[in-house]
């Protein structure tokens, strides 16, 4: 037998194959636990979604006209079809602005001249809450700020809405 | 608002907002199959078109869960049981308890009931689902919420 043949003694083998064998099984007991702590991150956003509401750009004027479509919704393991609605028209600036017509106040449904009282105005027909064409809550009324406002895109001419994005107190 | 944990706890420290109480009317009975169809699906039709009404007037309406009764029960004797619920109900201030059938039945007892009753004809073209009637139950969430805001006025 030569030297080089022993270079690996009985004892450094055993060594060697206990070391490999344990350290698989420990990285196999310990990948669980570390994917599931990692989670959120692996986890693609779901939010930024934006879903096309089936409205043309050309077909948005300066009046505000009340959209509804749908979105899939996954809520664990639980996914169901939820319908939304918005508010769309275009400012002064040509921007378009799409508001949620979620009131701020307790959550009624708003509608744009909503009441024959206030021309202009959205109206929440549960406490009279009114907000200016712009979202601006009027003073005075129930509601204590501007309407939510739609995430927006524009792909092809036509309009896909996301995530809505609260105005802030004003 | 709906009979849930979290909105009741809005409900308690919002009272002075929340002043009507829907709470819909729906017959059950197993004894007869062919009934059971017809009723099955009055109870899902009357469960979109009462979420559709509360979605619309959160802030101001009480979505009840439903008021179940037998369908071959007298109605007579169902109406004192739905005046101990809504004499319970009054122990808040709600102005407006409003009940909402399919039951033309109810419609003759109308005089003994302390709430409003809004009675509708049940409409049922094919699947529920479908295209054609989600349409109807948009357009008659529209029109009862009208007549609901009609009592606010």
């Amino acid at each position: 037998m030569s030297d080089e043949k022993q270079q690996v003694s009985r004892r450094q083998f055993l060594n060697y194959t206990l070391t490999g064998v344990g350290g698989f099984m420990a990285a196999g007991l310990l990948i669980s636990p570390i994917r599931m702590a990692i989670d959120p991150v692996l986890k693609g956003s779901s939010g930024g979604d934006l879903a096309n509401v089936g409205l043309s750009v050309d077909d948005i004027t300066a009046d505000p006209q009340r959209i509804d479509w749908s979105v899939d919704q996954v809520d664990g393991w639980y996914e169901s079809e939820v319908s939304r609605s918005a508010w769309v028209y275009k400012n002064d600036n040509d921007e378009i602005v799409a508001f949620s017509p979620v009131c701020k106040h307790l959550g009624c449904i708003v509608s744009w001249e909503g009441s024959e009282q206030h021309p202009n105005e959205y109206f929440c027909p549960c406490h009279d809450g009114r907000y200016y064409k712009d979202g601006t809550n009027v003073p005075g009324t129930p509601p204590l700020a501007p309407l939510d406002v739609y995430e927006q895109e524009v792909k092809d001419g036509m309009l896909f809405l996301g995530d809505v994005i609260p105005q802030g107190e004003a | 608002m709906k009979w849930k944990r979290s909105d009741l706890q809005q409900y308690v420290q919002a009272k002075e907002y929340i002043d009507t109480i829907l709470l819909p009317l729906v017959p059950i009975q197993l004894s007869n199959d062919e009934e059971t169809d017809k009723y099955s699906a009055q109870a899902e039709v009357m469960s979109i078109l009462a979420n559709g009404i509360e979605k619309e007037l959160t802030g101001r309406t009480m979505l009840l869960p439903n008021y179940n009764y037998l369908k071959t029960v007298d109605i007579t004797t169902e109406v004192q049981r739905l005046n101990n619920w809504t004499v319970d109900m009054q122990q808040q201030p709600f102005a407006h308890i409003t009940y909402i059938t399919f039951d033309s039945r109810w419609k003759k007892e109308e005089k003994g009931l302390i709430g409003n009753l809004l009675w509708m004809p049940a409409v049922q073209t094919g699947e529920i689902h479908s295209k054609e009637m989600q349409r109807i139950i948009r357009d008659q969430v529209g029109q009862t919420v009208e007549l609901i805001r009609s009592y606010w006025n």
